[in-house]
């Protein structure tokens, strides 16, 4: 239905995509899985007309095509559902599903009569029970992510591309998921299907291809292949391989260093419970949406509780601010590294030293040029590839400006590190040094806490892990109790082992 | 590693605020060739002279723009200074008085539209814009309409006398100027403006007190223009309610043609005052050209597209 051949691409620092070659056939959903920055969304873009090849070839059911734009290949069938949504919150469902497709009286006029009733048949095709009168904003995600593909239905669909779409989504709304899915199998429509969660690749893909720094590495039916043929060849090398060592004695008798207790963020975290100790990294897992980030952004005073306690090194911390944490030796590294941790327009040295400008300062003044030593050091420290204190570090790759945000940190919080996401959009050997760097820190006495969707990551480096579900802290696992299978489990569903699956 | 990391010395005379700097020596050259009475010892006077409040505004205004915000009051702050100005018996001995209070109607209004923004979460326009509003009413209030009495002496000879041709004004603007520099661009309060107007979560995350620079940023606004609004008065020499009227608007765009972005975060002092200067200039080679004053308002709005469109370009 749709091949694309030895296709290139690079932009200004990274090459992309190197060669790829991918084909999706009509009835079938084709995985198409591979670490961040392994270049399925820079496929993906080409596929769907967003970008251009520098080199290679489409071919759409069966004779070569030139995308000229996006409008062009949806045209002809080829949609793409992106992981944000790309909908109207404060318009109808049936107006989101024809938005830019409007449906017209004579007049010239929006025919609402028309909208509303081809809508429902829309809805009613993909087998979804919503009125298409009601604010799309009123609805669940993962009706919202219904529309998406209602959107789709409206014209003839014929090559489907969902980018990651259970991110967002759990449980028994992901097999409603995949039942559509599986009925627009039937109808013949190619899918391509973008995930991280192999258990969901084999639960619903009939082929998988995988990628890796921009490179083909392998395709094969579902059927014929092994969860871990997979992940070695998404990570190039064994998954051992990827992690420090964990000390050898870890006693469960460390110190603690940071409790939080019954902590409440209305609508988003629930009465939820933490304790770190000194020494130790704990994973915070859970699917996206499940609190976590709330919850370490209440415990860091960057979101206000409505209701619990947090105890630093056995002082209770009545109004937790920032500045009263850093101050305690606390840091922490927001996932949304460009708009939360990065000073975009300011260079590397500006970057490291912000949350400890008062040790740069003399009667009020800056001491930049100690300042700037001091950056030096930690550039050297972190092995962080720039030109120097004064590079921007709008120009640096994602790699290297966790590392910087991990410098800022590293030497002024001596006592609890929080790390969201730390490695994502980051590659692979970025990623090994970032887990050093976190190993290394727990080494000197940090209590390390790392919230993380990527479950390698998960089970090869937390000491610890807990685990949430819809706001609340869903169980902890602690040593060999660590597994994939028990995070997912308690991530998905309140009996353990109980996972829902696809037969 | 990115080539853009790689800047040549070219490029880098190139960032910062150099570009208007060269603007504006051009301009220079070219005004004073094409109309020699432009470069004249009493029309470079003249324009230093108008050049003095203007800057002293735009130095505040600076503040606030690289926040992210605008101050829209600094011209309702300008002319009830100037009312404070005559307000009192009109000789020397109240200049102490004048300043005490004018200073202290700046610090309040500043306070007002800091708290407004930093608190309340109001947007910056309308907080400054209502704040704006209220000043006025309070100012027509005082005066009954009609304000009168005279400006001292002492502020004429501020607003008005030069020094072998350089402006006492022109004087006070520089020292402002290199104040505001100082602290904007060696001071640990400068690099907290810069980080706050370069991501307000951001900053409030490594433990900056956003709330604070906030309202800092806002009284030195308001500050900035009280004194200006007393430079001005000792300029105009006679006093109306409407003292510095466009000068919020003509600060906004001085600071924007001078580099500083109105998304925040980026620019500096020096850019902003060359912006001003290019500015005056350009009102004052329009007239010497002998086009209509209303020429003034068009090319004005010519500038500030064509700075617009050359900072996009550029970033």
């Amino acid at each position: 239905m749709l091949t694309l051949s030895n296709i290139h691409r690079s932009f200004p620092g990274v090459r992309a995509l190197a060669g790829v070659t991918f084909e999706v056939r009509a009835g079938e959903i084709h995985a198409l899985v591979g670490e961040n920055g392994a270049g399925k969304s820079t496929l993906t873009k080409i596929a769907a007309g967003v970008h251009q090849p520098e080199a290679g070839h489409i071919a759409f059911d069966g004779a070569p095509v030139v995308w000229t734009s996006p409008g062009h290949a949806k045209a002809r069938g080829l949609h793409v559902i992106y992981q944000e949504f790309v909908l109207f919150p404060h318009l109808s469902v049936a107006e989101n599903i024809f938005i830019g497709h409007e449906r017209h009286t004579r007049l010239g006029t929006i025919d609402r009569g028309r909208t509303r009733a081809e809508a429902r048949d829309v809805l009613t095709r993909l087998g979804v029970d919503l009125d298409p009168r009601s604010l799309v904003r009123d609805l669940s995600v993962a009706d919202q992510q219904m529309v998406e593909i209602a959107k789709a239905l409206v014209h003839n669909v014929r090559v489907l591309f969902l980018d990651e779409p259970t991110a967002v989504i759990s449980g028994h709304e992901v097999e409603l998921l995949f039942e559509r899915l599986r009925a627009l199998r039937a109808q013949g429509v190619a899918i391509v299907y973008i995930s991280h969660r192999l258990e969901e690749i084999f639960a619903l893909c009939d082929r998988v291809t995988v990628l890796k720094d921009g490179q083909h590495v392998l395709t094969a039916p579902v059927a014929e292949i092994s969860r871990e043929r997979i992940v070695s060849a998404m990570v190039g090398r064994d998954l051992a391989e990827l992690f420090p060592p964990r000390p050898a004695s870890l006693r469960a008798d460390r110190p603690v260093v940071l409790e939080a207790r019954n902590v409440t963020l209305p609508g988003r975290v629930h009465d939820a419970s933490l304790t770190l100790r000194a020494g130790t990294i704990t994973g915070l897992a859970g699917m996206i949406g499940s609190g976590r980030t709330e919850l370490a952004m209440a415990i860091f005073g960057g979101l206000k509780m409505s209701a619990g306690t947090l105890t630093i090194d056995g002082r209770t911390i009545a109004h937790p601010t920032p500045a009263a944490l850093i101050a305690l030796g606390v840091g922490l590294v927001s996932e949304d590294r460009k708009g939360q941790g990065l000073a975009m327009l300011l260079d590397v040295a500006a970057n490291i030293s912000a949350p400890a400008l008062a040790r740069f300062s003399r009667a009020g003044l800056l001491d930049r040029a100690r300042e700037r030593a001091a950056a030096e050091a930690e550039i050297a420290a972190f092995r962080i590839a720039c030109r120097g204190a004064a590079t921007s570090v709008a120009v640096m790759s994602g790699g290297n400006q966790q590392k910087v945000l991990l410098a800022r940190w590293a030497r002024i919080c001596r006592r609890v590190l929080i790390l969201d996401e730390p490695t994502r959009g980051v590659d692979v050997g970025a990623k090994v040094e970032i887990y050093r760097i976190m190993r290394a820190l727990a080494a000197e006495g940090v209590a390390v806490l790392m919230i993380s969707s990527e479950l390698p990551e998960i089970v090869g480096l937390s000491d610890h892990v807990v685990v949430m579900r819809e706001g609340h802290v869903a169980g902890t696992l602690e040593g060999a109790a660590i597994t994939e299978e028990a995070v997912i489990a308690l991530a998905t569903s309140h009996a353990p082992g109980g996972v829902e699956r696809a037969a | 590693m990115s080539a853009a990391a790689i800047r040549t010395p070219v490029q880098r005379l190139l960032q910062g605020g150099t570009p208007i700097y060269l603007f504006l020596v051009v301009l220079i050259v070219v005004a004073g060739v094409a109309a020699p009475a432009f470069l004249s010892a009493g029309n470079v006077s003249n324009m230093l002279q108008q050049l003095a409040p203007l800057g002293i505004v735009v130095i505040g205004q600076t503040f606030v723009i690289l926040l992210g915000g605008l101050d829209l009051s600094v011209a309702s702050v300008m002319a009830t200074a100037a009312v404070a100005a005559t307000s009192f018996s009109g000789r020397d001995r109240d200049v102490p008085a004048i300043i005490g209070v004018t200073l202290a109607i700046g610090v309040l209004v500043g306070l007002a539209n800091g708290l407004l923004v930093a608190k309340r979460r109001v947007s910056p326009f309308l907080a400054t814009l209502a704040v704006m509003v209220v000043l006025q009413g309070l100012r027509f209030t005082w005066t009954h309409g009609a304000p009168s009495g005279n400006v001292p002496g002492l502020l004429r000879a501020l607003g008005s006398q030069t020094w072998h041709g350089l402006p006492y004004a022109l004087m006070l603007m520089l020292v402002l100027g290199a104040g505001a520099a100082v602290l904007l661009h060696r001071a640990t309060f400068g690099r907290r403006v810069y980080l706050v107007g370069g991501g307000p979560v951001m900053a409030r995350l490594v433990g900056i007190d956003t709330d604070r620079i906030t309202i800092a940023v806002y009284v030195i606004s308001a500050v900035m223009a009280a004194i200006a609004g007393l430079v001005l008065s000792g300029y105009v020499g006679i006093v109306d309610n409407f003292v510095g009227r466009g000068f919020e608007l003509d600060s906004i765009v001085a600071a924007v043609i001078g580099g500083v972005a109105l998304s925040g975060g980026r620019g500096t002092i020096g850019g902003a005052l060359a912006g001003a200067a290019v500015l005056i200039a350009i009102f004052n080679a329009v007239l010497l050209f002998g086009l209509p004053v209303q020429a003034q308002i068009i090319i004005k709005g010519v500038v500030i597209v064509a700075a617009a469109a050359f900072y996009v370009k550029r970033h």
